[in-house]
């Protein structure tokens, strides 16, 4: 908000903003996790990977952590392997029908191929109020030097927060499906611009996994035992999804007030904007630990949280503005994700 | 040029340092009963035009090598013996008068004096008195007139107190955007800033970028970074006091000033002839206005307002008793594409009472309420709210000063306040869905008393020496939280809660603070002195950011933060050449802090009920040496300016988890070991001036990340200590040309000054960050506050 002024000033313009070259130290290869078990449906995935030198992947690469041991253990003694995913190395699954039940506390506890043994602190899982219903707001952003703003849709989860307990609140945007319009017939070999029309296919289903980069968070100090309603995720009009109809999967957990306050670092760190009204830079500190080296760095957070979801359909209808439709002159199955069938569950 | 040599000739030839008038015919004052010794003359030194007392003047009696400055009445006193005198009175910007005398027995004089033409070939930049460096036992006390400040390029076309502050060693600005000064590697919050006597607490408009203070208001400044005389505390680095002028009682005039971001108008002149005068200026800018021309749909949605205004009552009932009131407020609103609109107000009246008892007793009383608010509106249309927090101050101080002999001084008085503040409350708006919130309020008390003699021994030794006790209480009503002993203060080791009733002293503070300093002479043109002061500051600045930002929390001690204290020891050697021409000085200082504030790691300041558990007591350290020679007279005048210093914290606690950059001493944000100002002001003709401005420094701390690591998607950087890098250097010349047209009622009579700042566009960084945006590597950006030479035109004129 405040580090708005900055836009003020480029615009006046005075103030400028550019890439600059700076001597980073070199990187420390820490081990960093990133977890997240809960009460729904699984697999549920933890990804260990080590730091590197901070800027581009040339000057570093994030390696994943491959062939460790993985194990999550509740407060009764329960151990539960988790698996290293074939495709993705470094990220670990848990067994199918594993879910983490509420009340109890779970840690996470890893060892690598050097033999090195990490642990979690303990994260109890704590229940997690329902989403009553999403409703849905068109946000437009004025770009510079252009007419037409960016825009998108905000979800708004409206929950009834319990009173009596203290809740941090998670958001996370699950799998979304829209239909799409292609021009098959439009279709140009190129880059010789020679016309092939295609007969195939004008519309698919498009379904796209699930984004966890904005962070949606929040406490219920300002609203403990209210009914309210919570900004919960952006969905970016990229002139395709809301077309026809859209359909989006709103995943709510219930968090720890240590993991709140991780992820509120993680946040504000992604959202830092240079201004002169910036938080300094701070240590995010996590929850993992060295058991052979208590001083040894560790980064990362193991989540475990109490989930529910929702789904929402939204109409183009529904947006008080909407990018221009962006045209596809190709088969629309060529697209990442398309289907000629809607899903089983599609009930717009 | 060969003016410039007469000129010198002239100097060097009568030890003068300014053109005089013609001398009068010798003047017989006093009733003559046969006195020889201790005849009392008095009098009182008003502009010829507008019958404003002018404050500051220098009185000297050359055949005693004495000098007197007139107090804020205009008004000095001289005890002389029976004999014939050549009286001199000095005044910046006016013309110097000679005036013989035979004194014969107590008497009173009437000085007026006529404001300095146009057509003088010279310049001058005197404080208020040209020897006061060498000869007053003051250390690192500074006063800027206007005239002086005039001198230099405007900031954003206008004369900025701050940044003119700006540029002495030992005191230097965060970045080009920022609010406050760093005096001698001292917070922000560590300067005590007074408007007419009353405290205010947000200095600038628009983040810094404009100066809160309108000059035309303004007498002169003194900023005090050494030795702190005893009537002055509260804050532990600096004192600056800004004192406005007084209008006129005899004859109406005013002052025009526009610019391409502002423009400001202030009416000075009698409400009563003669009795009781009036000032008002009003300040506001068109920025906005400015904005609102753009195409830019953001940039239309956005809002950038501000002014200010001044309003001053004097009236000297008699020469012996004369009451001010003065009134001061600065307002602010900023939003950007409409949907959070931020908005900060300072208001300050003070009423202050001036009396000589007698002709060595003299008494000042003042009384003073200052409130500094702010609001931040969302009116996104989800969850709607405002927060709302305010400081307020009232406060009273009285002071005796006596006059032992013609040397000997002695000041002692007593001040009292009242603080109450308001940290935060969120007030949902048309919204059932969040909770309104409130911070509690605190309440605190200062008091102080104070004594400070001052004399000489010889003509090689003065001696000033002061003792403050101040004391401060906590005070309820207020919930009061008991943490676990043997754990850090966090939210989890909070064991229960104590309530105390409204008024009930909850921690009280104390100590005192002495000051003294010592004067060497090594001849009339040099010397040496030697410094200490110590401070206590009750209140804190909870900020996280470099720089005061309107949102900030101020705090008051508790029973978690003490107050801060400092001990400050310094040392400097002055010398004066050429008859006062050139100004010299070196001053070294060391000082130590105690219990500064520090933050832990992604502290939540803002709404937050129990903030001690996001603070940590650090202790400080910063020397220095500045080096400063100034040239005050000449076709070019000016200064350099350089300080090499270090600013240091550390943070130790009893909890290893705790220390910041694993208790070792580390740069403070504002650490700026070399610090390097060049000001330059020539006359071309009689009107058309060019002034300079460069300033080099080391670039600031900063803390650069320590790895690149992934999650939940997002490349994110790892910090581990901070401060352990630095922005690149910093470097800027800024240069304006005045002229100054003088006609007869024509349209564009006044002053026109073109400036441009940021002469050869250089982009200092402010900040510089790390991003990790979608489509581009995770990279360092630099910010830039003033990226591009920035021009400005102004227009002035009296009347």
């Amino acid at each position: 908000m405040l580090r708005r002024l900055i836009h003020i000033l480029l615009l006046i313009p005075i103030a400028c903003i550019d890439p600059y070259e700076v001597e980073v130290p070199e990187g420390k290869e820490l081990l960093s996790v990133d977890g997240l078990i809960h009460t729904g449906q699984g697999p549920h995935a933890i990804t260990i990977s080590r730091s590197t030198t901070y800027g581009s992947q040339f000057e570093g690469l994030i390696r994943p952590v491959s062939g460790a041991t993985v194990v999550v253990r509740d407060n009764e003694g329960m151990v539960t392997f988790l698996e290293e995913g074939q495709e993705a190395r470094g990220s670990y699954f848990t067994p199918t029908g594993f879910r983490a039940q509420v009340g109890k506390s779970y840690t996470l506890q890893i060892q690598t191929t050097e033999g090195r043994v990490y642990t979690s602190l303990p994260e109890r899982v704590n229940a997690v109020p329902e989403i009553e219903a999403i409703t849905m707001k068109t946000v437009t952003v004025p770009v510079e030097g252009e007419t037409n703003p960016r825009s998108g849709i905000q979800l708004i989860s409206e929950i009834n927060d319990p009173a009596d307990q203290n809740n941090f609140y998670f958001w996370r945007s699950g799998r979304a499906t829209y239909l799409q319009e292609t021009y098959p017939e439009l279709y140009i070999i190129r880059p010789a611009k020679i016309p092939a029309p295609k007969a195939c296919c004008n519309f698919c289903y498009i379904t796209e996994p699930g984004s966890n980069q904005s962070l949606f968070i929040a406490q219920d100090d300002s609203f403990n035992g209210l009914s309210t309603r919570i900004p919960a995720a952006f969905i970016k009009d990229d002139g395709r999804r809301f077309i026809f109809k859209y359909r989006m999967e709103l995943r709510q957990y219930s968090i720890s007030q240590e993991a709140y306050r991780f992820l509120r670092l993680i946040k504000q760190q992604a959202e830092i904007s240079g201004s002169i009204f910036d938080p300094p830079p701070a240590t995010i500190r996590g929850n993992i630990i060295s058991l052979d080296n208590p001083d040894e760095e560790v980064l990362g957070y193991f989540i475990a949280a109490g989930e529910t979801t929702k789904e929402i359909y939204i109409d183009r209808a529904e947006l008080s503005f909407r990018q221009n439709k962006v045209t596809i002159p190709d088969d629309c199955l060529t697209l990442p994700g398309a289907s000629l069938i809607p899903p089983v569950d599609w009930k717009p | 040029m060969k003016k410039i040599l007469l000129l010198f000739i002239f100097l060097l030839g009568h030890g003068a340092w300014a053109q005089t008038t013609t001398p009068s015919k010798r003047e017989v004052i006093g009733r003559d009963i046969g006195q020889l010794k201790g005849i009392k003359i008095s009098g009182r030194i008003i502009d010829e035009i507008t019958g404003e007392a002018l404050v500051g003047a220098t009185v000297s009696v050359p055949e005693l090598d004495l000098t007197r400055i007139t107090d804020n009445n205009g008004a000095f006193e001289l005890s002389l013996d029976r004999s014939e005198y050549n009286l001199q009175f000095r005044y910046v910007g006016y013309e110097t008068i000679d005036y013989p005398i035979t004194a014969v027995g107590d008497g009173r004089m009437s000085i007026r004096m006529i404001q300095e033409d146009f057509q003088l070939d010279d310049v001058v930049i005197f404080g208020r008195d040209p020897e006061k460096n060498i000869r007053s036992t003051d250390m690192g006390a500074i006063t800027l007139s206007m005239n002086t400040m005039r001198e230099l390029p405007p900031f954003m076309g206008e004369i900025d107190i701050v940044r003119s502050l700006a540029t002495l060693p030992g005191v230097s600005q965060v970045g080009e955007a920022s609010s406050g000064l760093n005096v001698r590697g001292g917070g922000v919050d560590q300067n005590l800033i007074q408007f007419g006597g009353a405290p205010i607490y947000n200095p600038s408009h628009m983040f810094g970028l404009f100066t809160a203070f309108n000059a035309d208001v303004v007498n002169d400044v003194t900023l005090y970074k050494a030795v702190v005389p005893a009537k002055y505390g509260g804050r532990s680095s600096a004192i600056l006091d800004i004192l406005p002028k007084t209008g006129g009682v005899s004859k109406w005039g005013g002052d025009l000033m526009v610019s391409n971001y502002s423009g400001k108008l202030s009416l000075n002149g009698p409400l009563i002839k003669d009795k009781v005068s009036i000032l008002g200026g009003f300040r506001i800018s068109y920025i906005n206005w400015f904005l609102q021309t753009l195409s830019n749909p953001t940039v239309k949605n956005s809002n950038a307002n501000f002014y200010d205004g001044n309003l001053i009552i004097s009236a000297p009932l008699s020469d012996k008793n004369e009451f001010t009131y003065s009134y001061y407020t600065s307002y602010d609103d900023f939003a950007f594409a409409s949907d959070t609109t931020i908005s900060w107000k300072n208001t300050a009246h003070s009423l202050q009472w001036k009396s000589k008892l007698s002709s060595k007793l003299s008494l000042e009383a003042l009384g003073y309420y200052s409130l500094y608010d702010y609001g931040i509106f969302n009116l996104s249309g989800i969850n709607d709210f405002e927060i709302k927090s305010d400081i307020a101050d009232l406060g009273g101080k009285v002071f005796l000063g006596y006059q032992l002999s013609s040397t000997g001084k002695v000041v002692f008085g007593g001040e009292f306040k009242q603080v109450n503040i308001q940290p935060g409350e969120l007030i949902p708006s048309g919204t059932e869905d969040i909770l309104p919130k409130k911070v509690q309020d605190e309440a605190g008390r200062e008091a102080a008393v104070h004594f400070q003699h001052e004399f000489e021994v010889g003509e090689k030794f003065g001696f000033s020496y002061g003792l403050r006790y101040d004391t401060y209480q906590y005070l309820g009503p207020r919930v009061v939280r008991q943490y676990e002993e043997n754990e850090p203060v966090s939210d989890g080791s909070a064991i229960g809660e104590t309530n105390y009733e409204d008024g009930e002293v909850i921690q009280t503070y104390g100590g005192l603070g002495p000051r003294a300093s010592i004067r060497y002479s090594l001849s009339k043109a040099s010397s040496i002195k030697l410094g200490y002061n110590k401070m206590y500051q009750f209140i804190h600045l909870i900020s996280n950011t470099a720089t005061i930002a309107p949102s900030d929390v101020w705090k008051l001690s508790d029973t978690f933060i003490e107050p801060q204290i400092a001990d400050q020891y310094s040392l400097g050697f002055y010398n004066n050449f050429k008859g006062n021409i050139f100004e010299t000085s070196i001053e070294v200082y060391y000082k130590d802090l105690q219990n500064v504030v520090e933050y832990k790691d992604g502290a939540t300041l803002i709404m937050q009920n129990h903030i001690e558990t996001e603070l940590i007591p650090a202790e400080g350290q910063a020397y220095g040496v500045e080096l400063y020679v100034k040239k005050n007279l000449g076709r070019l005048t000016g200064w350099v300016s350089y300080t090499y210093s270090r600013s240091l914290r550390r943070v130790i606690t009893a909890y290893e988890e705790e220390n910041i950059n694993d208790g070792e001493w580390y740069a403070s944000n504002f650490d700026k070991p070399h610090d390097l100002t060049l000001i330059g002001n020539y006359k071309v003709s009689t009107n058309t001036s060019i002034s300079a401005t460069f300033a080099y420094s080391t670039g600031r701390p900063v803390t650069f990340p320590e790895a690149k690591f992934e999650y939940s998607g997002n490349n994110l950087a790892y910090f581990d200590s901070r401060n352990q890098q630095r922005l690149p250097d910093f470097h800027r010349l800024d240069f304006a040309v005045n002229f100054k047209f003088k006609g007869e009622g024509r349209f564009f009579d006044g002053n026109w000054t073109f400036s441009l700042l940021n002469v050869y566009g250089r982009k200092n960084p402010f900040s510089i960050y790390f991003d990790d945006a979608a489509g581009a590597p995770p990279q360092a950006l630099r910010l830039a506050i003033l990226g591009v030479p920035l021009p400005s035109l102004s227009y002035a004129i009296k009347f």
